[in-house]
């Protein structure tokens, strides 16, 4: 059977082309989708049914009895944890609130070790962004500032920028000029019409230079900033000035370099000054295909996009204390509850550490690095493979995942519903 | 010698970061990609293993040439080869330094460590039944 205008859900590209070919109940074919579409499709092994830690290894138990187990560690802790949250629907992501409400938990999402410091930025100056399409269909200046396309999101550039025909760039490749600015020569960088290689840890300065060419005062700038000469910044300024509607994408090289959200602020303030004489727009390359939308959830629901404590009964944010990472480094939670995420694998290791000290557990449709460090794993479907759900793409957009299959696992916003329930005594929320 | 460690996504990681216990994930998370230059100055060759320490730790890694890495530099993709060394510290921000950690390279004749070994050294257990 051939199923077609499938979600791909695993980066915030959610490219909603593939053609899947199932059998028998299987995935045979996946068609239109990069390779990671089709090792998410295709390469799908799952922990076949809930564990628990022993003495000495490993025993499975009932859904019943792990759910059961896991209402009881929520329920006795008090400092519990509950993080990830971007590879599931917003059906999930919600029970996930409701539950951290009831009981008093901080949830965090992964944008804490990804996107974070963008929106940092963000509610600092503002977000001048728009959809995907509108860059499909306008934009003749691209700009990929500390991001790597080609590995991370290998269809953006031509579904959305440099191959992508669009209405008003019909050439595609050769209406669009495409600038690269990384530290590391990338595949993404050798298909750019220009290259700009900065020193570790030169965003902020090279933003900074790029601002004080664009208001025409050029003649301040030294001969070299970050390892950029200035010629060359001169002439970038100019294509910027030049384009009928530029658009930047950034992604972990400003994130998580030095300067973190300030350089994230400045990028903005430089897309803030380009449109006293053109149209730009700035963007970030979101990872996980539904993060976006643990962002959205998390905001409807407290008012803050990541990082939410309830301890004080009310919603309270301050990144940097009750961001996952920190919280786990300073031994702080005493109880975990890891939804549709791997902070083993992506949590530096004196954090990731925690997870073993504290009733950690897991629920994910796959075995993980942080399953090793867990208690209990309960394995649930996969959004957008096995079950259907809402997730928002990179630029805000919802899109509905839909379940191709069918395996067998419950969903894990069911799983969660069942855990707020006996927390709360039977009453759903 | 003195290097900047850099970490990121790549294709293969991304296409078997579901797989966290198998043999090529463990292979292409720990790649270390160096500037061919430095690569002669440690002394190494593609495939020749390095030991990469910091505050944090150390790892045992296998270097692989990339031109496109600067010198003075090491690219290692996302994952737990990389987060065993990068220090927790966010700075107030909630981000670790993922691309800027400093880090002392040098070469190694000791062998790299499973994802389950790794884990294990911190107080966990692996699964491996599926």
């Amino acid at each position: 059977m051939i199923e077609r205008d499938v979600v791909c859900p695993f980066c915030g590209c959610l490219c909603d082309d593939l053609e899947l070919e199932t059998e028998g109940g299987k995935i045979v074919k996946v068609q239109n989708g990069c390779s990671l579409a089709e090792s998410t499709f295709m390469n799908d092994t799952r922990l076949p049914a809930p564990i628990r830690r022993t003495e000495t290894g490993w025993e499975d138990i009932s859904y019943n009895e792990a759910i059961k187990e896991t209402a009881e560690i929520l329920r006795d802790a008090d400092r519990p944890l509950l993080y990830g949250w971007s590879s599931t629907h917003g059906e999930a992501q919600s029970i996930g609130v409701h539950i951290a409400e009831l009981i008093g938990a901080v949830i965090d999402n992964t944008s804490t070790v990804c996107h974070g410091p963008s929106i940092l930025a963000i509610q600092e100056v503002g977000h001048p962004g728009c959809t995907l399409g509108q860059v499909k269909n306008r934009a003749d200046v691209i700009i990929y500032w500390g991001a790597n396309p080609v590995e991370a999101h290998p269809r953006h550039m031509s579904r959305y920028t440099t191959y992508a025909t669009g209405f008003f760039v019909p050439e595609a490749r050769r209406e669009r000029t495409v600038i690269v600015v990384d530290t590391r020569r990338t595949d993404t960088a050798n298909i750019a019409d220009e290259f700009v290689q900065i020193e570790r840890g030169g965003d902020y300065a090279v933003f900074s230079a790029l601002r004080a060419i664009v208001r025409g005062n050029a003649s301040v700038i030294p001969r070299k900033v970050a390892g950029v000469s200035k010629e060359q910044l001169i002439r970038i300024a100019e294509i910027c000035k030049k384009a009928k509607f530029g658009a930047i994408f950034f992604g972990l090289g400003l994130t998580m370099s030095r300067g973190k959200y300030k350089n994230i602020r400045n990028a903005i303030e430089l897309t803030d000054e380009l449109n006293r004489h053109t149209k730009f727009v700035i963007s970030p390359l979101r990872g996980h295909g539904n993060v976006y939308g643990s962002n959205e959830v998390f905001t409807w629901m407290t008012g803050y996009p990541f990082a939410v404590d309830f301890a004080r009964g009310i919603a309270f944010y301050n990144p940097g204390e009750t961001t996952a990472v920190d919280i786990l480094r300073r031994g702080e939670c005493d109880a975990a509850l890891i939804v549709a995420s791997d902070p083993g694998a992506n949590f530096p290791r004196a954090a990731a550490a925690h997870l073993a000290k504290i009733p950690t557990v897991v629920i994910d449709p796959h075995v993980n690095a942080t399953t090793a460090l867990s208690r209990i794993h309960i394995p649930c479907t996969a959004a957008g493979i096995d079950a259907a759900g809402t997730a928002y793409r990179m630029d805000g957009v919802p899109i509905r995942l839909k379940k191709v299959i069918d395996r067998g696992y419950p969903d894990d916003a069911e799983i969660l519903k069942k855990i707020y329930d006996l927390l709360n005594g039977g009453m759903g929320p | 010698m003195k290097c900047i460690l850099n970490t990121g996504r790549t294709v293969p990681q991304g296409a078997s970061v579901e797989h966290k216990g198998s043999e090529l994930y463990s292979t292409v998370a720990s790649a270390c990609f160096l500037n061919p230059v430095d690569m002669m100055m440690l002394g190494i060759e593609n495939g020749d293993r390095v030991r990469v320490t910091t505050p944090a730790g150390h790892i045992v890694l296998t270097a692989r040439p990339a031109e496109g890495v600067a010198r003075g530099e090491i690219f290692v993709a996302i994952g737990p080869y990389a987060n065993h060394i990068i220090s927790s510290e966010t700075h107030g921000t909630g981000m670790p330094d993922f691309k800027s950690q400093s880090v002392d390279v040098e070469p190694t004749e000791e062998p790299i460590k499973s994802v389950g070994e790794l884990m294990e050294a911190i107080g966990g257990l692996r699964y491996d039944r599926t």
